[in-house]
């Protein structure tokens, strides 16, 4: 039996959430080299092991802070990403939400998975100590999923009038990021929608030109002498792809550090691209959880992939015959583990 | 097989001669030291070469299975991704057909680009291809700014001179509704056999004279010569001999096997273009596999022998070398970039076979339906500005004039407004034009605004498109309309086609001023006097104003130039010349033909027609000279029917509102259209056919209609023509014939 061409997501901050509590340890992987190896190395630094931060029950303030969320939700995808049997799956393409971009840059082999994990605890402790600003949700799409292109321009000025930026596009939603003030600004402006417009705790203005110290300070710490070429193809988050052969790793470490990190993070992008230039048979959605699966659906339909034209088209092939397989969601995992 | 099917065999022997270490050679000495290039840039070149080659080899394959529609490849041309690596992507790009490997890389330029999915919609003619939408294979994208082109031979020159030339005027005159950067330039590629065809032979000459003028055409005209028109050889050093010498025109030699030399070519190319803002001749040696397209079969005209020679010769093969000399890649890497590559256009073609196509004719034609672009025209000039550019004129624009005076009058006010206009064609500058319509224009609004061209209707019209590329509203002046027919193609296969092969994503609004049509005194012969619009009226979303008097031919200009304006239109104004000067009606003195200047929010809408009294006896649906003639002839139509009759002016020729029309004629017994074209092909002959399909009565109606015979010089230069006299007998002969 052939390979499965498979595009790899790996989600962002916002995906360990309290269902996702005691996720690493079911993994079958647990006691992997590679998770001891960080929970010394957190150890040493005086920070709960991720062992540990797995098991005690969910805490806001302690599971969504930079220095243990990054690190936790890093931990759970790439030990996702190895028990994966790689006899059945040809990974064409690799792609991150926010922070996923440094899994994916681990995974792809651009980084290695020890280097990866220093940039993950790095960007994590620094967005603690010197991360400014806020981030709100706010959705775009009706009750079928389909985009609101009026509303999202009416956002997009919004936005713009209040000094804000655009910080992720991901499907069905924009996040925005900005000073505190202008979000609560933002915030007023924006017709409420249940319990949106929401603004996320414990995050800072990721994505946006307000991160210009964090850049600078990363950039300080993380040498590019440790990027090298992928080995499977990247696509970043302005939807560009980076090649297992023409790839520059200074340009690669430039853009990781810079623009990713000051600019918009445009998931819908990364994603229609990863679909058309690679036209993969399975996406499958790293863990910790499932609620990147959402936005994942709603760029399919944007994009009318498969000929998706809506949630409830998706939701019930997603259930006859699941293009998008979330390890985060029990059913799907076991599928995945019997290809 | 392999003499017929010689895509599996270059397949088959690239991976072969990889392996074996087997490769072309070459006397080229440049290696990547020595020029600024570094190993992750010659990489990615190579990939859009290899990417490029497989959607070539992949179309075949899927074209024999009845999915895809297209053949003509970028093999051996894939030299031309140096191009689209080195020219930004803010340089706007006329490509020519076997421009894959350009389109590949450029993309990579810009973010968010699908270049793969986008090509392989477009070789499969699906509708969600983004830029033609199935409407054909073009190589075409707003976001890399790259008009797509359906080019007839070698048409899509003419119109990048223009556009070179429009960067540094919008630059000087500070145009706000310009496209293009600056410090942009405009590079125009084309194959060897296309160099002879007169629509490139213009270009060159256009581009010459305004370096000779000291004006700034920043072009890179590359030439891709892989030695072959189809199945014509193009002798060996032909287009060194005609171009190493051209006046004006920096000739640069590249090898478009050898990825070094064309990088450094292509660099001193780019930098001679942009900064001296001249242009450049670069001449891409190159070779052409596959034959001309997949129904081309090679052997048919070329020896085995020569055919394997030359695929020896493949590019791709000579760049594998080049990097593994340079020690960018091992073999097993340019095999892994290459089955991998075959790997993703295998499946990113296939699944876009399944994409939709277009069904319907209504789908093919929405470009043509609707506007390419809404945009809001700036406000009315004010006085005091008017009373600068009309000077002592001014106080006399109540006073009543002929129709050339108020068209005059009209271009002073829609320059004041349109601050993006441009007014060029033979003899508009000082001279004023042959029928002085731009009369002080030039004293004005100065060289930049209002220019003379060289005489060549193809530069002038091809210069027009070029301009509006990047914001201007051209309004470029054709001496007479017998010789727009020499640079039809350039109305007709170019500026026509852009919306429609774009899905209106780009597009050439312009207002082409043509004097044209018969009856003139003093100036006698057919190529003064043609009295055919044939030529426009099977051109579809094009719109032609042909007005009969002063005030109308203002009024409709403006909704011309508006048109043009707000919604990217193109609009053909053909200007009775007869009536240029005609002061008087029915009497010599009466001055019954002679008005004041209309106010400037005064507009005609398209379509809109005028009626010319109220009679119900008999309607007379004419135009342009007709009218004139018509109206002479109505008074003695009444007297002898002694019943009123009523004169149609259509004014706007496309599109006429049928419809309207039809409910005009509902209480008339006789309709008579007066059509002073040739009656073969003429308006009113379409129109005879449309009228009589609507109506739901049955029409006594006739076409009076001059006849298909050329116009003669002195006295009998009318008599083929409709005349009062004709008309009045046509008419009374209509209705007395039916009764």
């Amino acid at each position: 039996m052939s390979k499965i061409r498979t595009l790899l997501i790996c989600p962002g901050r916002g995906s360990y959430t309290k269902s996702e509590v005691g996720y690493l340890k079911l993994n079958k992987k647990y006691n992997m080299d590679i998770i001891d190896w960080i929970d010394k190395q957190r150890e040493s630094k005086g920070l709960t092991k991720l062992k540990e931060l797995d098991l005690i029950s969910f805490k806001s303030s302690i599971h969504t802070s930079g220095e243990n969320a990054s690190p936790l939700i890093y931990a759970c995808s790439i030990s996702d990403f190895l028990s994966l049997n790689k006899k059945n799956f040809d990974f064409v393409c690799i792609i991150g939400n926010s922070m996923g971009w440094y899994t994916a840059l681990a995974l792809s082999g651009a980084v290695s998975l020890n280097n990866s994990y220093k940039i993950v605890q790095n960007m994590g402790s620094i967005m603690d100590l010197k991360g400014v600003g806020a981030q709100l949700i706010y959705p775009i799409i009706d009750d079928n999923w389909q985009i609101d292109e009026e509303l999202l321009r009416y956002i997009t000025n919004q936005v713009k009038k209040t000094k804000n930026f655009i910080s992720i596009k991901l499907g069905g939603y924009v996040i925005i990021g900005g000073k505190e003030k202008s979000i609560e600004q933002l915030s007023n402006i924006l017709p409420k929608k249940g319990v949106f417009p929401h603004t996320i705790p414990y995050h800072a203005a990721f994505h946006t030109p307000l991160l210009k110290k964090i850049s600078s300070s990363i950039k300080k710490v993380i040498s590019p002498s440790i990027f090298s070429k992928p080995s499977i193809p990247l696509v970043d988050g302005c939807g560009r792809a980076w090649s297992p052969f023409s790839t520059n790793s200074n340009d690669l470490w430039s853009y990781t550090f810079g623009e990713q990190i000051l600019d918009t993070f445009d998931f819908t992008s990364a994603l229609g691209n990863a679909l058309k230039e690679w036209c993969p048979e399975k996406i499958i959605l790293l863990g910790p959880g499932n609620s990147l699966g959402g936005p994942i659906g709603q760029i399919l339909i944007k994009n009318k992939w498969l000929g998706y034209k809506s949630k409830k088209e998706f939701s019930f092939l997603q259930k006859v015959d699941p293009y998008l397989l979330s390890m985060g969601q029990k059913e799907q995992r076991a599928i995945i583990e019997n290809f | 097989m392999s003499l017929f099917n010689r895509a599996e065999v270059i397949d088959e022997n690239f991976t072969n001669l990889v392996l074996e270490g087997r490769f072309p050679t070459s006397n080229n000495e440049f290696s990547v030291s020595k020029i600024n290039i570094i190993s992750s840039q010659l990489i990615s070149i190579f990939e859009s070469q290899v990417l490029s080659r497989h959607m070539d080899l992949k179309a075949r394959k899927l074209k024999n299975e009845g999915k895809c529609f297209y053949t003509i490849g970028s093999s051996g041309h894939e030299g031309n991704a140096v191009f689209g690596n080195i020219f930004s992507f803010n340089d706007m790009a006329f490509l020519h057909y076997r421009s894959g490997a350009f389109f590949l890389e450029r993309s990579k330029q810009i973010k968010n680009s699908n270049p793969i999915y986008d090509m392989a919609l477009s070789f499969m003619a699906s509708s969600d291809d983004p830029i033609s939408g199935g409407r054909h294979k073009v190589i075409g994208s707003k976001e890399l700014n790259i008009p797509p082109q359906t080019s007839t031979i070698a048409s899509h020159l003419p119109k990048a001179v223009g556009t070179a030339y429009s960067i540094d005027r919008a630059k000087d005159l500070s145009t706000i509704e310009k496209k293009l950067k600056t410090n942009s330039i405009v590079i125009c590629s084309f194959g060897d056999a296309s160099v002879n065809h007169s629509s490139a032979l213009s270009a060159f000459n256009t581009a010459s004279l305004i370096y000779n003028l000291g004006g700034h055409v920043p072009i890179v005209f590359i030439c891709e010569d892989n030695g072959t028109g189809i199945s014509v050889p193009t002798e060996d050093k032909w287009i060194e001999k005609i171009f190493k010498q051209r006046y004006g025109i920096k000739y640069i030699f590249t090898d478009g096997l050898h990825l070094l030399d064309l990088i450094n070519k292509t660099e001193k190319a780019y930098e001679i273009c942009r900064n001296k803002r001249v242009p450049v001749f670069l001449h891409m040696k190159t070779i052409r596999l596959m034959g001309h397209a997949g129904s081309d079969f090679e052997i048919g005209y070329k020896s085995l022998k020569e055919i394997e020679k030359n695929e020896f010769n493949d590019p791709l093969l000579h760049s594998s070398r080049i990097l593994i000399e340079n020690e960018c890649l091992s073999k097993d890497d340019i095999i892994s970039i290459y089955e991998n590559s075959r790997k993703q256009i295998d499946h990113v073609f296939n699944y876009a076979t399944l994409r939709p196509k277009l069904r319907t004719s209504l789908d093919v034609m929405e470009p043509l339906l609707k506007k390419p672009f809404k945009k809001k025209s700036p406000k009315h000039p004010i006085n005091k500005y008017r009373k600068e550019v009309f000077d002592s004129e001014f106080s006399r624009l109540k006073r009543d004039n002929h129709m050339a005076k108020n068209i005059n009058y009209c271009l002073k006010d829609i320059m004041l407004r349109y601050s993006n206009t441009l007014i060029f064609g033979q003899d508009v500058e000082k001279k004023g034009g042959v029928y002085s319509i731009t009369s002080n224009l030039y004293n004005f609004f100065g060289s930049r605004r209002v220019f003379n061209s060289p005489v060549d209707e193809t530069s002038i019209i091809g210069f027009a498109i070029g301009l509006s590329h990047n914001g201007f509203i051209p309004i470029p002046e054709i001496q007479f309309l017998a010789y727009y027919h020499n640079a039809q193609d350039q109305l007709r296969g170019e500026a026509a086609t852009l919306s429609f092969f774009s899905r209106g994503k780009f597009a050439n609004p312009m207002v082409l001023r043509i004097p044209g049509l018969a009856y003139q005194r003093g100036f006698g012969g057919h190529f003064h006097n043609e009295n055919s619009l044939t030529v426009f009226r099977d051109v579809p979303g094009i719109i032609l104003a042909v007005p009969s008097n002063g005030p109308d031919a203002v009024k409709m200009m403006r909704t011309a130039v508006k048109e043009a304006y707000e919604h990217g239109r193109i609009i053909i104004f053909v200007e009775p010349i007869a009536l240029y000067t005609q002061k008087d009606l029915y009497k010599k003195g009466d001055k019954k033909w002679s008005f004041s200047y209309p106010s400037l929010e005064k507009e005609i809408g398209i379509g809109q027609y005028a009626v010319y009294g109220s009679g119900k006896e008999l309607v007379i649906i004419t135009y342009g000279n007709g009218l004139y003639l018509s109206l002479k002839a109505k008074k003695e139509i009444e007297r002898m029917l002694r019943k009123k009759i009523k004169v149609v002016d259509l004014r706007w020729l496309s599109p006429i509102n049928v419809s309207k029309l039809v409910e005009e004629l509902d209480n008339s017994k006789y309709v008579l259209i007066v059509d002073e074209c040739r009656r073969t092909g003429c308006y009113g002959e379409g129109l005879l056919v449309k009228l009589i399909e609507k109506s739901k009565k049955p029409l006594n109606i006739k076409l009076h209609a001059a006849e298909d015979s050329f116009i003669s010089l002195g006295p009998s230069s009318t008599v083929t023509l409709p005349s009062k006299a004709s008309i009045v007998k046509n008419a009374i002969s209509l209705v007395n014939e039916q009764n």
